[in-house]
């Protein structure tokens, strides 16, 4: 029985693996997610940039000509870091990149996952640092991995513009709207009675773990069994749930608010509005940094995933606004550009 | 007798090579959807044993009361928290123990067990107990959170079912109909020009049906009943995407089933002076009643295992409600949203998906073995 059960299983993914090539020679794996396919030349915005250009402050690169590159760079993890990654790489391979830039919008848990535990990618993107444990499969299976900060996110607290009663949210009071409140009026009575709907992360994704942690004190128990929660790694599925009804309420990246400003609104938490300024000094209580890990065998041993993340760090702030999110610090980005030239052997 | 230079006759069988190839090659082709069967089930068993049987930890809140000696077999327990029974499984940090004896607050436990290494406590160290995901709990807890221990499957299967009955209602009227229309009425024409538009139905992607119910279906609902009474997801469009989906199905199915009553009968009511519709209704769908019970549930089960459509009209979060138009996740759109993130192989979470898988199968398989049975049981044999 078992062996006859190994002898189809074996069968069923070699047809699986045959299916999901198409003939094409590629080692990776078949995803759910769709694949971003950045070889789009009309991403609008982009000035074709020379690649020595020196940036106006901070540390700087050995440059990066992106004709001479080819191969495949392979990226998974936060929905977050996503749209900024698929910026980066358009850009990276409007500039003349000839290979293939795959990019997974799978949560950040799960991207460090796939980097640390399988393996299978080059780089992974993640909304929070990287854990203990998480480091650890790492070097369990040979990788040490290096940071790269490259921005900083501030999570939104989304409602529809049809809601007009809520502008401000307490950290207590976010507690409450995503746990064990059943209707709006029970937090505050000047609020309608109306069942409060949720859309939220689900818990693969970085976003979920940083709110958890700064809401819920770690403790993931109450959000989850909060009643009309749905959860989803697509924010386009929240931001498509939260425009459903003026009593639902949401959270994600930044990013995905600026892209949906015109039919969301977002809300001040402690009073604070999520603003550039108010990131930048720290008051916005959800602000959150953006990460890239990379491996320095890795980098080394593949001389277009070392250029990509020197391109991404070199032009990442004059994109990172457009996209959504807010710049890191020079002091921050300064780091990460030393952590490059570390892991390449350069020194700091 | 036998002249010179003359071959023996042989009257034995010449082994045909070409066709014993051909007949293997077929017998191959039938024994693969049965091996494919056969691979499936043993995964889903073998995935959703480990569910069953996997070691869970739960915090039973109550602290070691006084330090623990890594040789001492007696620990003293707080009052707080939940109680423990003799022969509970128990960790303290890393290490595992058994309690053998309980006199009030003092444990007698084994030290050291499954190969992890009797170590010093400290006071005031939280107890974990040893748990199970039982049979009962699964089937009759009314949560479904499997990162947070609750393993009751009601919910999802209550979500499927929803979907599955609305999409009933759509499909069996408009099924049946359509194909009494077709066989009965329609008229060679309109046939040749319906069937194919009908069975065009059945080529549309089911990601579109997804779309179709969540952008046209849903906002229809809500122009009609309301906004706040319906959802953005619900499992009510979902159900009729997927009536729509299973309607060429049901359909084509029945109409096999009626144009298979012989002719003799049709006439035979006329005979007697019945219209097309009491010959149509009273003499040719009981006539055909077992291949249309068939189609039924062959749609029944078409409709329990479809998961795009759910997936993306349905909801996202498990909620047991009987109102078709709230969110609600079913069983294989909490599978693909569980897998849609990267799953931690060998975590709970992924065990439970195939829990799920398994469950669906035997529904799916009940279903189909029914249905078998009333084919047998109503089958009218002419002739």
């Amino acid at each position: 029985m078992s062996s006859t059960g190994r002898v189809v299983l074996g069968w069923l993914l070699a047809t699986a693996a045959l299916a999901a090539c198409g003939g094409v020679t590629t080692t990776e794996p078949a995803s759910l997610q769709p694949t971003s396919a950045p070889a789009q030349p009309t991403q609008a915005a982009v000035q074709p940039t020379e690649a020595a250009q020196p940036m106006p402050e901070g540390l700087m690169l050995p440059p990066v000509n992106p004709l001479e590159l080819s191969g495949t760079v392979v990226t998974a993890g936060s929905s977050t870091v996503f749209p900024l990654a698929e910026r980066m790489a358009a850009r990276f391979e409007d500039e003349g990149f000839a290979g293939t830039i795959t990019i997974d919008s799978i949560g950040s848990g799960a991207g460090l996952e796939r980097f640390c535990v399988t393996g299978e990618t080059d780089v992974a993107n993640s909304s929070r640092a990287i854990r203990e444990g998480e480091v650890e499969s790492c070097r369990a299976i040979g990788r040490e991995p290096v940071e790269f900060r490259v921005g900083t996110d501030a999570l939104a607290i989304v409602v529809s513009r049809e809601n007009d009663f809520i502008q401000n949210a307490t950290l207590q009071e976010l507690a409450l709207i995503f746990s064990t409140a059943s209707t709006w009026s029970e937090i505050n009575p000047a609020w309608p009675s109306e069942p409060i709907l949720r859309f939220i992360p689900g818990t693969d994704s970085g976003t979920f773990d940083y709110f958890v942690e700064e809401v819920f004190d770690q403790d993931e128990g109450p959000i989850l069994v909060a009643a009309n929660t749905q959860l989803s790694e697509d924010d386009n599925v929240l931001v498509r749930g939260v425009l459903g009804s003026p009593y639902a309420v949401g959270f994600f990246g930044f990013a995905y608010y600026a892209e949906n400003a015109d039919v969301l609104r977002v809300l001040d938490v402690e009073g604070v509005p999520p603003t550039a300024e108010a990131v930048d000094d720290g008051s916005y209580p959800l602000a959150r940094p953006l990460f890239l890990y990379s491996d320095a065998a890795i980098m080394q041993a593949k001389p277009q995933v070392a250029a990509y993340i020197n391109f991404f760090l070199t032009y990442v702030n004059e994109e990172i606004v457009d996209v959504g999110y807010f710049p890191a610090s020079v002091d921050a980005l300064d780091q990460s550009k030393k952590a490059w030239l570390g892991a390449m052997g350069r020194g700091g | 007798m036998r002249w010179e230079g003359e071959a023996e006759l042989s009257l034995r069988r010449r082994p045909r090579r070409r066709e014993a190839l051909i007949q293997g090659f077929l017998f191959l082709c039938g024994a693969l959807s049965i091996l494919t069967t056969v691979g499936i089930v043993y995964e889903l068993g073998k995935e959703s044993l480990s569910f069953f049987t996997r070691q869970l930890w739960e915090n039973s809140n109550k602290p070691l009361a006084a330090d623990l000696a890594p040789d001492d077999p007696v620990m003293l327990v707080g009052t707080a928290g939940a109680a423990l029974r003799r022969g509970d499984l128990i960790r303290v940090h890393d290490e595992i123990m058994q309690v053998t004896a309980i006199q009030g607050l003092r444990l007698t436990v084994e030290r050291g067990l499954r190969g992890t290494a009797a170590a010093a406590h400290a006071a005031g160290i939280q107890i974990f107990r040893g748990n199970r995901v039982t049979l009962l709990e699964f089937f009759t807890q009314t949560q479904w959170n499997p990162q947070i221990g609750k393993f009751g499957i009601l919910p999802l299967v209550n979500a499927t079912l929803m979907t599955s009955i609305v999409a009933m209602l759509v499909a069996l009227p408009l099924g049946l109909g359509g194909a009494i229309y077709l066989s009965e009425y329609a008229s060679a024409r309109a046939r040749a020009m319906l069937k194919p538009i009908l069975e065009m139905l059945a080529g549309v992607p089911t990601v579109v049906y997804g779309y179709f119910a969540l952008t046209f279906m849903t906002p229809m609902l809500r122009s009609i009943f309301g906004r706040d009474l319906v959802e953005i997801y619900n499992t009510g469009s979902a159900g009729i995407a997927i009536g729509i989906l299973i309607l060429p199905l049901v359909t084509s199915m029945s109409e096999d089933a009626l144009n298979a009553v012989p002719r003799a009968l049709r006439e035979g009511a006329y005979a007697l002076g019945g219209t097309r519709l009491e010959t149509a209704v009273k003499v040719v769908v009981p006539a055909a009643f077992s291949g249309i019970a068939a189609a039924l549930l062959v749609a029944v089960s078409r409709a329990i295992g479809e998961t795009m459509v759910v997936a993306i009209a349905a909801g996202a979060g498990p909620a047991l409600t009987l109102n078709p138009f709230r969110g609600a996740e079913t069983m294989t759109g909490h599978i693909v949203r569980i897998s849609g993130g990267d799953l931690s192989y060998d975590s709970i979470d992924y065990n439970s998906i195939f829990a799920i898988g398994l469950l669906l199968f035997l529904i799916t398989l009940g279903l189909n073995l029914i249905s078998q049975r009333v084919v047998r049981r109503f089958r009218e044999v002419y002739e």
